[in-house]
C-alpha cells in the first residue's frame, strides 16, 4: 500500500510537469502565429465602410496597446503563468474584453454532451461485437460485419457525415440536419427541451458512431481472437467449463483492460472539439471555436482550449495510470 | 451458432423499427413551430459564422465579438442616410433618419443634418439630435470604438442646434464627411443616448436587449450565436424605414449555416427564403430542384454583382511591372471567356474598365464609354492597334447556351447588363510587341527580362471561390504564353500580404464603389499618392498595388473639392477610367459576383434584376432592409 | 521468401486478394510518372463529364481528367501516409523498448515527454505550420509534423509489452551472455512487439490521411498539391455532392477503400501465417 502511495505520488508530480510544460508550449505555440487579431478586426471594421487611411492607422495603434501586443513576449508569458494559477486565461481578442473562458464555457457543455455520449457508445456497440466476432469466429454474420467495418473505417469522416445530412436532410427529410435545438423552444429543463436536443444529436452522434466503431470492433476481435486460443481457454472449454463463464470471466476480463484504457484516453482527447461534425451539422462546440480563433489570430482563446485539453489528457493518463495496477494485478506498481 | 444469428439478427431489426418509431414519437411531441408561423415568418441565411460572442449586441465597439450582420445592423439600427448599391425605391439615396440630403457650406468646412421628426427607439424614447451628438462625441472621447479614428480625425466640434437639427464644425474641408453616416454596407449607426449615457464604460457594455431605431426588435437567440430572430415592433410606423412601407413579416429570423450545400437543402425543404451565396454549381442545381426559387437575373448568370471590382494588382514597388507596356502585354495574353468559364462558369460580368459593372454603373459608364473603347488605340511600338472587343460578353453568351438553353437571355442589351459590354481581346502577336519594345526577348517558350533573368513571378490569390479560380486561370494563361507564374492560394491575402505588399502581383480588389451613384470617391480618395507607405512599411486600404501618378492626384484632389451630387463627379470618374486604360496598374477583370439565392413559396415582392432592382438581395448588406417593405405573403 | 509468397497465394484467398488489391492501387498511383496531364493545370478538358470510355473516371468541375488527377492523388497520400507511418514506426518502437526495458529515470523520462506529445492539442499546431509554411507546406514537411505526433500512443503500448518481455527467461539469458541492452532490444524484443508495429501501422495511416483530410477540406493544406483531401476539398469547392457530380467523391472513395481493405487483408493472413494457432481454429479444429 505504501508502494502504491509513492507511485501515485510520483506520478502526480509528473501530471504536474507535464501540463506545466503543455500549457508553455500551447503557449508560446499560439502566440507565435503569424495571424494578427489587429488586422483581423481593421479588415472588419474598414473594410466595408468609406474608411480614411489616417483612421485606420489610428485604430490600429489603439487595439494594439488594448490587447497588450505591445509588451514583449516573456512578460506576457510570466502574466499568463501568474493568471493561469488562478484559473484566468485573459480577455478574449476575438470578443474583447470578455474573458476567453467564457467563450469556452458556452461551446464546452455541446461538446462534452455529444462526444461523451457517441464515444461511449461507440464503444459498447464496437467492444460487444468485436468480442463477439472475436469468439464466435466463424460466424458469417459477424464476419460480414467485419468487412463492413473495415471498409467504413479509411472513408474520409466529412464524406460520412455529408451523406447523412444528404440521406436524412434531404432524400428523406426525418432529421434536423443543423443546429443543436430547435428555434422555437428554448433551454430550460423541460421535456420539450431534452427531446429537440436529442433529435438534433442524432445525426451528428450517428456519424461519428459510423465511423468511430471500426477501430473498437478490429480491436476487440483482435484481442478476443488472441485470448480464446491462449492455452487456458482451450483448458477450460475442454473441462466442459459453460461458455457464458468462460466468455464472462476469461475471455472479456482480460480483453476489457487495454479497451478501458483507450476509452479513457478517447474521452481524455474530446476537449478540441470535432470542427468537421459541428460544420457539416452546424453544431455548436469547441472545434468551431478553436479553428476560428486560429483564424482570427485570437490566441487568449486558442490557449484556453489548448489548456483544458492539456489538463484533459494528462489526467486521464494518469488516472489510467493509477487504475492499472488495482485492475491488472499483473503490473506491478513501478 | 444459429441461434446467435437469429439473435443478432432480429436484434438489429427491431433496433431499426424502434428507431423509426422513436423518431415518429418524437415527432408528434415536438411543439409545432406555432411561435413562428412560417407564413409570417421570412428566414434569412446570415453568412458570417455562428456568433463568437453571442450576447453582445454593442457594435459600436471595434474587436467585441458582437454580430452585424444577425440582423442588428439591417433590422435594429439605422443612421442618416443609405446610398443603394443597386437602384434604390426611388432612387439610390435615402434620407433614412435625415429628412433631406447632407448640406455643406462652400469650402465644406461644416455641415449641417436636418432629422426626422417622431421617429421613436424600440423602447418609445424619441430620437433628437442629442444622440447624433452623443453618438459622435463619446466615440471621439473613447478610443477602440468602431468610428473613434475617422471621428476625431475629421471633427472640431458637434452641436445639436435644436431638437432636429445638427451642426458638425470639421477640423478641414472634407466633402465627404456625409459617408461616415451614408451606409452602403454599413456606416456609422445612431447610438441611443438615454441608454449609453448611463452606461459606466461604453465598450465593456453589452448592449443586450439592443434598443434600436430600426422596425424590428430583438425576440431571442441562440445562446450559441447560430440564430436570431426578431419582431416587427408594434410602432413601427415611428420609424424611419416606415416612409417605404410597412415590413411584411412579423418574424425575421437571421440564421448563420456554414455548409453551404446544408444551404441549399434548407431552401429546397422550405426552410429558408434567402441564400447569402452558393457556389455557382450550387446555383445551377438548386435552380433545377426548387421551381420557385431564383437568383438576382432570372436566368443565367444568376448571380448579384456586387460594386466591387476584382482585378490583377500588380505591385508598384516591384521592379517587374514598372513599365506600362508589360502590364498591357499581360492584359493581353488573357482570353477574358476562358476566365469567365474557369472562375463563374460563363456567369461573370466582365469589365474592362476599372469600375464594377453593377448598380447605376452601367449606365453612367460602361454604355458611354463604349465608343471611346471600341476606338481606343494602342501602340505597340511596331504599329497601332484596336485592343477592345465589345462583343466578348456575348460569345461567353453563346458559349453557355449549349448547357443551359432558355435560360440564357438572347436579347443584346441583357446580354450586356449580365455578361459584360466587353473586354480585351486575346492578342498574342501584340503582347509579343510590347514586351518586346520594352526589352523582352523570347528564349525558347520562355520570356526574359531586360536583365537577362527569366520573366516569372507569384501570382497570390484566394483561398477557395471564384476568385482562386479566376487567379489560377490567369497564373495558367501566362504560363503557356511563356511567363512563368505560379499561384499561391494565400489565406492572408487582405490581412497581410497585400498591406505589407508581400507579393509580385495578386488576383483581388482594390476598386470598391458605392454601386448606385456615380462617385468614387469610396476608393479613390485613399489613391492619393500622399497615402502610399514605403517598401516594407504597411499600406493603408485600398491602395494595394501602390500606384502613385501625377494626374490620378490632380482627378482626387478635384474630387474633394467637388459636391457629391455635382455632375462634375460623373466627368472626373470618366477621366480616372481613361487613365486607368491608358497606364493599366491593375488589370479589371470582372464585379464580384454572389450567388444570392430567394425563394418565393412563402414571400414574394423580392428585387429583380430585370423589373425592379431596387436593393441588394445578398442578405448580410444593411440595405436589405428595404427589401422587407415590399414584401407580400405569398398565399392569402 | 519466394516460395512463402507462392504458398500463402496458393492457400490464403485473403492473402491473394490483399495482394491483388495494393497491387492495383499501387500500380494505379505509379502512373502518374506517365501522366500526359499537369495535375495543377485546370479547365484542360469538358469539365462534369461522367465516367466513360473516354474518360474513365470522368471529369471534374474543374475540368480536369479525374484519372490522372487521382493517380497523383493517390501517389502523394499513399507516400504520406506510408511517411508518417514508418517514422513514427521508428520513434515509437525506439522510445517504447528503451523505456520499457532500462525503466527507472529513462522511463520515467521517455514517459513524461511521450504524455506531453499526447496532451498537446494537435489540431491548432497543424493550422498553425499551415499559415507560417502556406505555399512551401509539401507532402514531406507535413509528414514529419504529423509522425512527431503519431507516435507517442504506441509507444505506449510497446513499453507496456517491453514490460512484460524484460522479465521473460530468455531477457534474462541474453544478459547473462552479455548481450547490450541495445542489442537484446534489436534483436530480441523486437520482434516480439512486430505484430503490433503492424497493426498499429495501419491505424496509424488511417488516422494520418484522416486528418489529412479535415486539415485539407478546411482549406488547411497547400491546395495545390493533388491528394485525396484536396480532392475532397476542390469537390466541396464545386457542391460536387448536391450537384450530381457523384463520381468526384465516389471513385476516391472506392479506391481508398480498396487500399485499406487490401492494407488489412496482408495484415491479417501475415499475422495468421506466423502465429499457427489461429490458423488451427480457423479451419474448423
Amino acid at each position: 500500500m505504501k508502494d502504491y502511495l509513492t507511485f501515485a505520488l510520483k506520478r502526480f508530480l509528473q501530471l504536474l510537469a507535464v501540463v506545466f510544460t503543455g500549457i508553455s508550449v500551447a503557449f508560446f505555440v499560439s502566440y507565435l502565429s503569424p495571424i494578427s487579431p489587429v488586422e483581423t478586426i481593421i479588415g472588419r471594421v474598414a473594410g466595408q465602410s468609406a474608411y480614411s487611411p489616417e483612421a485606420i492607422e489610428s485604430l490600429r495603434q489603439t487595439l494594439t496597446e488594448l490587447f497588450g501586443l505591445n509588451v514583449p513576449l516573456h512578460e506576457r508569458y510570466f502574466n499568463f503563468l501568474g493568471r493561469f494559477l488562478v484559473g484566468d486565461l485573459g480577455p478574449s481578442l476575438l470578443a474583447f474584453p470578455t474573458p476567453a473562458m467564457k467563450l469556452v464555457m458556452l461551446a464546452l457543455p455541446w461538446t462534452v454532451g455529444l462526444l461523451t455520449v457517441s464515444t461511449i457508445l461507440t464503444w459498447l456497440i464496437g467492444n460487444i461485437l468485436g468480442g463477439l466476432a472475436g469468439y464466435y469466429q466463424n460466424s458469417r454474420l459477424l464476419k460480414a460485419f467485419g468487412v463492413v467495418a473495415i471498409g467504413i473505417q479509411p472513408i474520409p469522416y466529412y464524406i460520412v457525415a455529408f451523406l447523412m445530412v444528404i440521406i436524412f436532410g434531404f432524400l428523406w427529410p426525418v432529421l434536423p440536419i443543423s443546429g443543436g435545438f430547435s428555434m422555437n423552444v428554448r433551454p430550460s429543463w423541460s421535456p420539450e427541451f431534452a427531446v429537440s436536443i436529442l433529435r438534433h444529436a442524432i445525426l451528428p452522434a450517428a456519424s461519428l458512431v459510423i465511423v468511430g466503431l471500426g477501430t473498437w470492433f478490429l480491436g476487440m476481435r483482435a484481442l478476443v481472437s488472441n485470448i480464446v486460443t491462449e492455452d487456458y481457454v482451450t483448458y477450460a472449454e475442454l473441462a466442459g467449463v459453460k461458455r457464458e463463464r468462460i466468455v464472462s470471466s476469461y475471455v472479456i476480463r482480460n480483453a476489457i483492460v487495454p479497451q478501458l484504457t483507450a476509452l479513457a484516453m478517447a474521452l481524455g482527447g474530446i476537449f478540441s472539439g470535432t470542427i468537421i461534425t459541428e460544420q457539416v451539422f452546424s453544431y455548436p462546440g469547441l472545434g468551431t471555436l478553436l479553428v476560428r480563433a486560429v483564424n482570427a489570430g485570437d490566441s487568449a482563446v486558442v490557449l484556453a482550449v489548448s489548456c483544458i485539453a492539456v489538463i484533459a489528457v494528462a489526467t486521464a493518463i494518469f488516472l489510467i495510470d493509477l487504475l492499472h495496477p488495482l485492475l491488472d494485478p499483473r503490473i506491478k506498481a513501478e | 451458432m444459429r441461434k446467435l444469428k437469429t439473435l443478432l439478427a432480429s436484434a438489429l431489426v427491431s433496433l431499426a423499427f424502434g428507431g423509426t418509431a422513436i423518431a415518429q414519437e418524437e415527432e408528434a411531441a415536438a411543439p409545432p413551430l406555432n411561435e413562428f408561423p412560417r407564413e409570417e415568418t421570412l428566414i434569412i441565411n446570415n453568412p458570417e459564422p455562428p456568433a463568437i460572442n453571442p450576447g453582445m449586441f454593442n457594435m459600436w465597439v471595434a474587436g467585441n465579438g458582437a454580430a452585424w450582420s444577425n440582423g442588428l445592423h439591417q433590422l435594429a439600427l439605422d443612421t442618416l442616410w443609405f446610398i443603394d448599391p443597386d437602384a434604390g425605391l426611388e432612387g439610390a439615396l435615402y434620407n433614412q433618419l435625415a429628412k433631406e440630403p447632407w448640406q455643406y457650406n462652400d469650402d465644406f468646412t461644416e455641415m449641417t443634418v436636418h432629422l426626422r421628426e417622431g421617429i421613436l427607439w424600440s423602447d418609445g424614447e424619441e430620437f433628437t439630435a442629442d444622440d447624433v451628438v452623443f453618438t459622435v462625441e463619446t466615440q471621439m472621447k473613447t478610443p477602440g470604438m468602431v468610428w473613434s479614428a475617422p471621428f476625431s480625425e475629421y471633427v472640431e466640434s458637434v452641436e445639436a442646434v435644436d431638437d432636429y437639427t445638427v451642426h458638425f464644425t470639421l477640423k478641414e474641408p472634407n466633402s465627404r464627411f456625409h459617408s461616415n453616416f451614408s451606409v452602403r454596407w454599413n456606416a456609422a449607426w445612431i447610438m441611443p443616448e438615454h441608454i449609453f449615457s448611463k452606461v459606466e464604460d461604453v465598450t465593456a457594455y453589452d448592449f443586450n436587449p439592443p434598443v434600436g431605431l430600426g422596425p424590428y426588435t430583438l425576440h431571442s437567440f441562440d445562446p450559441n450565436g447560430y440564430w436570431y430572430i426578431w419582431e416587427k415592433r408594434e410602432d413601427w410606423d415611428k420609424t424611419a424605414l416606415a416612409q417605404w412601407g410597412e415590413p411584411g413579416p412579423k418574424y425575421v429570423i437571421y440564421r448563420s449555416i456554414p455548409s453551404t450545400d446544408s444551404r441549399l437543402i434548407e431552401m429546397v425543404n422550405g426552410n429558408l427564403d434567402m441564400i447569402h451565396d452558393l457556389t455557382p454549381e450550387g446555383m445551377f442545381s438548386l435552380i433545377k430542384q426548387s421551381p420557385t426559387s431564383r437568383g438576382w437575373f432570372p436566368g443565367f448568370p444568376y448571380a448579384h454583382p456586387d460594386p466591387t471590382l476584382p482585378m490583377v494588382i500588380f505591385n508598384h514597388q516591384n521592379e517587374k511591372f514598372q513599365d506600362k507596356r508589360v502590364r498591357w502585354a499581360l492584359a493581353l495574353m488573357l482570353d477574358a471567356r476562358a476566365i469567365s468559364m474557369a472562375s463563374y462558369r460563363g456567369a461573370a460580368t466582365l469589365s474592362a474598365i476599372a469600375i464594377p459593372p453593377t448598380g447605376t454603373h452601367p449606365r453612367d459608364y460602361h454604355a458611354p464609354l463604349q465608343d471611346w473603347l471600341t476606338d481606343y488605340e494602342l501602340d505597340t511600338g511596331t504599329r497601332k492597334i484596336k485592343p477592345y472587343d465589345p462583343t466578348i460578353g456575348l460569345q461567353v453568351a453563346d458559349m453557355v447556351r449549349p448547357q443551359f438553353g432558355d435560360e440564357v437571355p438572347t436579347d443584346e442589351e441583357a446580354i450586356r447588363t449580365a455578361f459584360g459590354y466587353g473586354w480585351w481581346k486575346q492578342d498574342i502577336e501584340a503582347a509579343t510587341e510590347l514586351l518586346e519594345a520594352a526589352g523582352f526577348t523570347k528564349q525558347g517558350n520562355q520570356w526574359m527580362m531586360p536583365d537577362g533573368q527569366p520573366f516569372a513571378f507569384t501570382l497570390n490569390t484566394f483561398q477557395e471561390g471564384v476568385i482562386n479560380r479566376m487567379g489560377t486561370m490567369i497564373a495558367q494563361q501566362w504560363s503557356q504564353q511563356g511567363i512563368q507564374v505560379t499561384a499561391e492560394a494565400d489565406p492572408e491575402i487582405y490581412r497581410s500580404t497585400l498591406p505589407l505588399g508581400q507579393y509580385e502581383a495578386a488576383t483581388a480588389w482594390s476598386i470598391e464603389t458605392w454601386g448606385g451613384d456615380p462617385d468614387l470617391s469610396f476608393f479613390l480618395d485613399s489613391w492619393h499618392s500622399d497615402y502610399v507607405a514605403e517598401p516594407g512599411e504597411r499600406q493603408p486600404h485600398r491602395n494595394w498595388q501602390r500606384w502613385k501618378n501625377p494626374q490620378l492626384d490632380e482627378i482626387i484632389e478635384e474630387v474633394r473639392k467637388t459636391e457629391f451630387t455635382d455632375p462634375r463627379n460623373l466627368e472626373l470618374g470618366h477621366e480616372f477610367v481613361k487613365l486607368m486604360v491608358d497606364e493599366m496598374p491593375v488589370i479589371p477583370v470582372m464585379s464580384f459576383n454572389v450567388f444570392s439565392a430567394y425563394d418565393t413559396r412563402y414571400w414574394t415582392g423580392f428585387p429583380t434584376a430585370e423589373e425592379d432592382p431596387y436593393a441588394n438581395i445578398v442578405t448580410n448588406w444593411a440595405n436589405s432592409k428595404y427589401i422587407l417593405t415590399q414584401l407580400k405573403p405569398a398565399k392569402q | 521468401m519466394f516460395s512463402v509468397f507462392r504458398d500463402l497465394i496458393r492457400y490464403n484467398i485473403e492473402f491473394t486478394i490483399g495482394v491483388v488489391l495494393v497491387g492495383v492501387i499501387v500500380a494505379f498511383s505509379l502512373l502518374s510518372f506517365a501522366s500526359p496531364v499537369d495535375p495543377t493545370a485546370i479547365y484542360t478538358t469538358i469539365p462534369d463529364m461522367p465516367p466513360s470510355a473516354e474518360f474513365w473516371f470522368g471529369t471534374n468541375s474543374r475540368g480536369q481528367d479525374l484519372f490522372w488527377q487521382l493517380t497523383f492523388a493517390f501517389r502523394n497520400t499513399l507516400f504520406f501516409g506510408l511517411t508518417v507511418a514508418v517514422l513514427s514506426r521508428i520513434i515509437s518502437i525506439t522510445v517504447g523498448l528503451t523505456a520499457g526495458y532500462l525503466g527507472g529515470w529513462t522511463d520515467r523520462t521517455l514517459m513524461f515527454f511521450n504524455d506531453i506529445f499526447v496532451a498537446i492539442p494537435i489540431f491548432p499546431i497543424l493550422i498553425l505550420f499551415y499559415f507560417v509554411l502556406r505555399n512551401n507546406l509539401d507532402m514531406m514537411k507535413l509528414a514529419l509534423i504529423m509522425a512527431c505526433f503519431g507516435w507517442p500512443f504506441d509507444a505506449r503500448l510497446i513499453r507496456s509489452v517491453a514490460l512484460g518481455l524484460k522479465h521473460r527467461e530468455f531477457t534474462r539469458h541474453a544478459v547473462f551472455a552479455g548481450m547490450s541492452p541495445a542489442r537484446i532490444m534489436y534483436e530480441e524484443h523486437l520482434p516480439y512487439v512486430m505484430p503490433i508495429v503492424f497493426s498499429t501501422a495501419m491505424a496509424n495511416m488511417i488516422w494520418s490521411i484522416g486528418l489529412e483530410v479535415t486539415l485539407a477540406v478546411l482549406g488547411f493544406t497547400n491546395i495545390n498539391v493533388p491528394t485525396v483531401g484536396t480532392a475532397l476539398y476542390w469537390a466541396n469547392n464545386h457542391s460536387a455532392m448536391v450537384v450530381g457530380v457523384w463520381w468526384w467523391i465516389v471513385i476516391p472513395v472506392v479506391l481508398i477503400v480498396m487500399t485499406f481493405l487490401g492494407l488489412f487483408l496482408l495484415a491479417v493472413s501475415m499475422n495468421e501465417y506466423i502465429d499457427p494457432r489461429s490458423r488451427l481454429r480457423r479451419m474448423g479444429a
